[in-house]
């Protein structure tokens, strides 16, 4: 099994380092990433969503429904806790 | 209008999720019709949304009307519409036929059950829906994690099958979540539509080598691809009847849609094709898969653990119909996925049915099943023949357009596996078969006392709520099969990329 | 070559720490381990992500200064938003994650009486199950 994930952790590192080539480097302001979508956010969020925080802005109005996905994704570890943990109210514990 | 049936495909299950504790708080008897009465609405929903992309075509829905690559899209054409149908009907079925298993297994946790249940069913439409990549990720986790909650309060053994699950299905997610993020860092977008006409320009970049990479490897795992099926087996079989029937037939599929949709959406075929080499491993590993899934199924004595590896194999049926990447192979693909989400679930469905009735899911003790339950048995062995592929059942058109599609790319190798699997299947089926139907009685169990026996043969069908969704699915198998020419020609034949 | 290494440091740290939580869900025998495993291989994409987001000599992105968008807002002093956003989605994911595995590590134990994985495929050896 130690084989096995050796080999797994290796193959998975050396996909990483091969793909690191053509990545921009650290802090680009010109990157892709930070040049397609996010400048309008930055441009837009306090005028569109009167919020300060563009990460607050983005979060709770563009991208609301990931949140909502990521309450329900909490809700479902709860319930989930609760169905797998409690006991049986009498007799033995499952 | 239409726009307004696609929000309450998602809307609907999570609202009433939040409603199950409530009502269980009050009365725990009303969470079974609150939950079958609640997954009416997203298959009405689904069918009219269907109906909009066949005459309308595809169209989108902004959520909260931000425009796309800023905010997040729903995306509906004709294959998530038809992934939507397949599977808002199947979590119907599963919801009615759940009563009886739920109360006979679980009696003391039904409303954390169908709280689960209906957020399971919630982040499997959300996968289909949605056309952002990372919105995917959210829901794969929610339709993950109440899985691993589900299958972790099944019988002996489930929670050490749980938690291989838990870390391996992780690893999935994880290297799904790690695609999406060198898809961002070489495009700043994600939005599934916005990516295809980005990434053209880019299909040179390693980066994007790497994603793609990443996406195959992960959502193989979520498949339960062949080398990577390991946490499959053990989980889907100590699973309690109806969360292994709603399961079984819909997880695998669902993340095989997902693969289909990021090869031939996001990623254009030519770059899914030609210029990686990932299709050949994916049918190689999949002839794998349908070998190993077959022989492990032979050797198994339970009929729940034979149908498991049953599993393992029909992946590998989905995942060559889509590496063989031409227009024959990819129509048995789709039509495969609706074909064995139909088949597993009635043959899970006959199995919980069984374990019911009997307490047992031994091959050899399912004798004179035929005079027992014969509605049941009937369900079974009209599915059993669909699994061996014979004529009109459902079946015998995905294997045929699957074996079509193969022929086309040249593989004959792959053909041949797809016709010995046919012979694998009616070895297995006919082995239950024949233990039901035909074998005498064990002259041992006949000592018993003839009071035993003279009961045993008497009919002691399967309760209504389990019988009618076990009917439901084997007319679906037959009539799915005398439909599937009119089924290609309105929905699949558009589902399938317009460059093959 | 020392330029490159350099200039991409934080994709080298994250791969790094990545490897090692791909090792211990797969390699280690204890089931807490793996369960740690699992926290190090997220954390190491969050930081991935986090760092797509930096641009060189920009600042988090609270606009105090600029009311009511009446200024024109330079677009290079602030940090990308959005890998940050979708960090705090997956961290809670992950929590998430954490604990329904913990909650089957009780299920395990109260079960087994051990969180090591060969003792516990010993045991179901013996019980026959």
């Amino acid at each position: 099994m130690k084989v096995i994930a050796l080999i797994a952790v290796i193959m998975t590192g050396a996909l990483l380092i091969y793909g690191v080539e053509d990545m921009p480097g650290w802090g680009d302001p010109n990157s892709p990433a930070s040049s397609y979508v996010s400048p309008q956010y930055i441009q837009e969020a306090t005028e569109k969503t009167a919020t300060p925080n563009i990460v607050t802005a983005v979060l709770a109005d563009y991208r609301s429904y990931d949140t909502m996905g990521e309450t329900v994704v909490v809700f479902t570890a709860a319930i989930g806790c609760i169905l797998m943990l409690r006991k049986k109210r009498n007799g033995e514990g499952g | 209008m239409a726009d307004q049936f696609a929000a309450l495909i998602i809307v609907v299950p999570l609202i009433a999720s939040l409603f199950v504790p409530v009502f269980g708080w009050w009365k725990k008897k009303l969470c079974y019709p609150w939950v079958v009465a609640v997954l009416v609405i997203p298959l009405i929903s689904s069918l009219s949304v269907l109906n909009t992309v066949m005459t309308t075509g595809k169209f989108s829905y902004r959520l909260g009307g931000w425009a796309p690559p800023w905010g997040i899209e729903y995306m509906l054409d004709h294959l998530s519409a038809f992934v939507l149908v397949i599977v808002s009907s199947i979590s119907l079925i599963v919801a009615i036929y759940s009563k009886k298993s739920v109360e006979d297994n679980l009696p003391e946790k039904t409303v954390p059950f169908y709280t689960l249940f209906l957020l399971l069913v919630t982040g499997l439409m959300g996968i289909v829906i949605t056309g952002d990549v990372f919105n995917l990720f959210v829901f794969l986790e929610i339709s993950a994690l109440s899985c691993y909650a589900l299958i972790a309060i099944g019988e002996e053994g489930a929670p050490m099958a749980t938690f291989n699950y838990i870390i391996i299905g992780t690893i999935g997610a994880c290297f799904y979540l790690l695609g999406i993020g060198y898809l961002y860092i070489a495009t700043g977008s994600l939005n599934m539509a916005d990516l295809a006409n980005i990434l053209p320009d880019l299909y040179h970049s390693k980066v994007i080598l790497v994603a793609f990479a990443f996406f195959t490897v992960g959502l193989a795992i979520k498949a339960g691809l062949f080398p990577l099926h390991t946490w499959l087996p053990d989980a889907y079989c100590t699973a309690p009847s109806a969360v292994s029937a709603l399961i079984a037939p819909l997880m695998t599929k669902v993340a095989a849609y997902v693969m289909i949709r990021l090869m031939f959406t996001v990623f254009q075929p030519n770059f899914s094709v030609n210029m990686v080499p990932v299709m050949p491993i994916l049918g190689w590993l999949s002839v794998m898969a349908i070998f190993w899934g077959g022989i492990k199924a032979l050797a198994q004595t339970d009929l729940k653990r034979m149908l498991v590896y049953v599993v393992v194999a029909e992946v590998g049926y989905i995942v060559i119909g889509v590496s063989v990447a031409n227009r024959m192979g990819l129509t048995g693909a789709i039509l495969h996925i609706m074909n064995d989400a139909v088949m597993m679930a009635c043959l899970f469905l006959v199995v919980g049915a069984i374990l019911y009735k009997t307490g047992t899911r031994e091959i050899h003790q399912l004798r004179h099943l035929n005079k027992k339950m014969p509605f049941t048995m009937a369900a079974f062995t009209i599915t059993a023949l669909s699994m061996c592929g014979i004529p009109p059942a459902c079946g015998f058109f995905s294997k045929w357009y699957l074996i079509l599609g193969t022929i086309e790319a040249g593989q004959w190798v792959w053909a041949a596996a797809l016709l010995c699997s046919s012979l694998i299947n009616a070895v297995l089926f006919f082995r239950v078969i024949e233990c039901a139907y035909l074998k005498p009685m064990e002259p041992a169990y006949a000592l018993n006392g003839g009071e035993t026996k003279h009961e045993e043969i008497q009919r002691d069908e399967a309760p209504l709520t389990m019988l009618v969704p076990i009917v439901i699915m084997a007319a679906g198998v037959i009539l799915l099969g005398i439909f599937s020419g009119k089924i290609i020609s309105s929905v699949i034949q558009f589902a399938v990329p317009a460059s093959f | 070559m020392l330029d490159y290494v350099i200039s991409k440091y934080n994709f080298w740290i994250y791969i790094i720490l990545m490897m090692i939580g791909l090792y211990a869900m797969i390699g280690k025998k204890n089931l807490v381990k793996k369960l740690i495993g699992m926290n190090v291989f997220q954390s190491a994409i969050i930081l991935f992500y986090v760092s797509i987001g930096v641009k060189a000599g920009a600042t988090v992105p609270i606009l105090s200064g600029h009311g009511h968008g009446h200024e024109a807002i330079d677009v290079a002093s602030y940090i990308n938003p959005l890998p940050h956003v979708l960090m705090l989605t997956a961290i809670v994911v992950s929590i998430a994650t954490t604990g329904i595995a913990l909650a089957t590590l009780i299920l395990i134990y109260r079960k087994y009486n051990t969180l090591e994985e060969d003792e516990i495929l010993k045991i179901r050896k013996e019980t026959g199950a």
